[in-house]
């Protein structure tokens, strides 16, 4: 839902990334997204490119690396996918308990990030 | 930042390895330091449109009879209407006005702290904009997170939001005088709310009769 804000930090910052480098076009943006991020992929590029529109970044390639979940259990010490095997829908999202105990005491190591890594820039 | 010259004499790649969330979570440390050095109990207030969340915050004002010891920063996207309904049980109360956005962040709570005086308030609720999804994700640097959800929002709001109620201290669970007529079960959602967040308080209240409110100020920490 907040695809918009995040998707515009992302523009403001390759924007004066390319400007301080003097580059004259951004030719790509390499993103990182954790799969538990509550980001829509499909907006964020949306937004990108839409706010993109009429800057040196116009018609950049964007590139996307989905982030694999993985948690580790405070009960067990069991670190891995967050996949619990139960049915319920929302499990794939938000992990509840961990997949060998079933403990409830997990945190998320990896999969929340919206990480800008690197552009590409035409000098 | 790190320029690597690469296929070409004339195009280069950026490594920026930049957080976007990052920058939130360090504003909100910010927040936290000053309020903390300024002895501040600051508490985020967050949950749907409608669920009671500033009908929770007055019935907490008017059994803390504090007057201007207690702050309220205001969120909503247009209007001032529950800054108005907070002024009237005495409390400091500025308003932030978000416009399009889904929440208040970090940045937002920075400025209104600067605008507010905050010499002399011991306790500072921040009502976040109504909202089950995007606040989760923006922690404002408050020491306790708490998430209303009402009777009325039907049966299946904790399990179809699991990850704000995973980031809540304390949930509570309003309106519960509406729930024969809602016909929604309050053990089934207690249970939700075990399911989703075991070690989580979870309270039953009808603010608007003050029921409940006591065992939600004392999950909150705020013994009278």
């Amino acid at each position: 839902m907040h695809e918009f804000s995040v998707s515009s930090e992302i523009v403001r910052t390759v924007l004066d990334t390319a400007e301080k480098n003097h580059g004259k076009r951004v030719l790509s943006i390499q993103l990182e997204i954790g799969e538990l991020a509550l980001l829509n992929l499909e907006q964020v590029t949306f937004w990108i490119q839409e706010l993109f529109k009429g800057s040196v970044a116009e018609g950049a390639k964007i590139k996307v690396k989905i982030i694999k979940a993985r948690i580790s259990c405070g009960a067990c010490g069991h670190e891995g996918k967050n996949s619990s095997g139960q049915k319920d829908l929302f499990q794939h999202l938000i992990p509840l308990s961990c997949p060998k105990c079933g403990s409830t005491q997990i945190k998320v190591e990896k999969g929340r990030e919206c990480t800008l890594k690197k552009i590409q820039v035409l000098k | 930042m790190k320029v690597i010259r690469s296929k070409g004499p004339e195009i280069f790649d950026i490594e920026l390895e930049k957080d976007l969330l990052a920058k939130n979570r360090s504003l909100a440390r910010e927040n936290r330091k000053k309020l903390d050095g300024l002895n501040i109990l600051a508490i985020d207030i967050m949950g749907s449109i409608g669920s009671g969340k500033t009908s929770l915050i007055k019935a907490i004002l008017k059994e803390l009879g504090m007057g201007q010891k207690v702050a309220v920063i205001a969120g909503d996207l247009t209007t001032t209407i529950d800054a108005q309904r907070i002024e009237e049980e005495g409390a400091r109360v500025i308003q932030i006005n978000t416009g399009k956005e889904c929440h208040l962040d970090a940045h937002l709570i920075r400025q209104a702290m600067k605008r507010m005086k905050l010499e002399g308030v011991e306790i500072l609720f921040v009502e976040n904009v109504g909202n089950l999804i995007c606040p989760g994700e923006f922690p404002l640097g408050a020491h306790k997170r708490l998430v209303v959800v009402s009777v009325t929002e039907g049966p299946y709001t904790l399990l179809k939001h699991p990850y704000i109620f995973k980031e809540a201290d304390v949930i509570v669970l309003n309106k519960i005088d509406l729930a024969k007529a809602m016909k929604v079960s309050l053990s089934k959602l207690e249970r939700d709310a075990k399911q989703v967040s075991p070690r989580v308080p979870f309270i039953r209240t009808d603010a608007l009769k003050g029921i409940g409110i006591s065992k939600v100020m004392n999950a909150l920490g705020l013994e009278l």
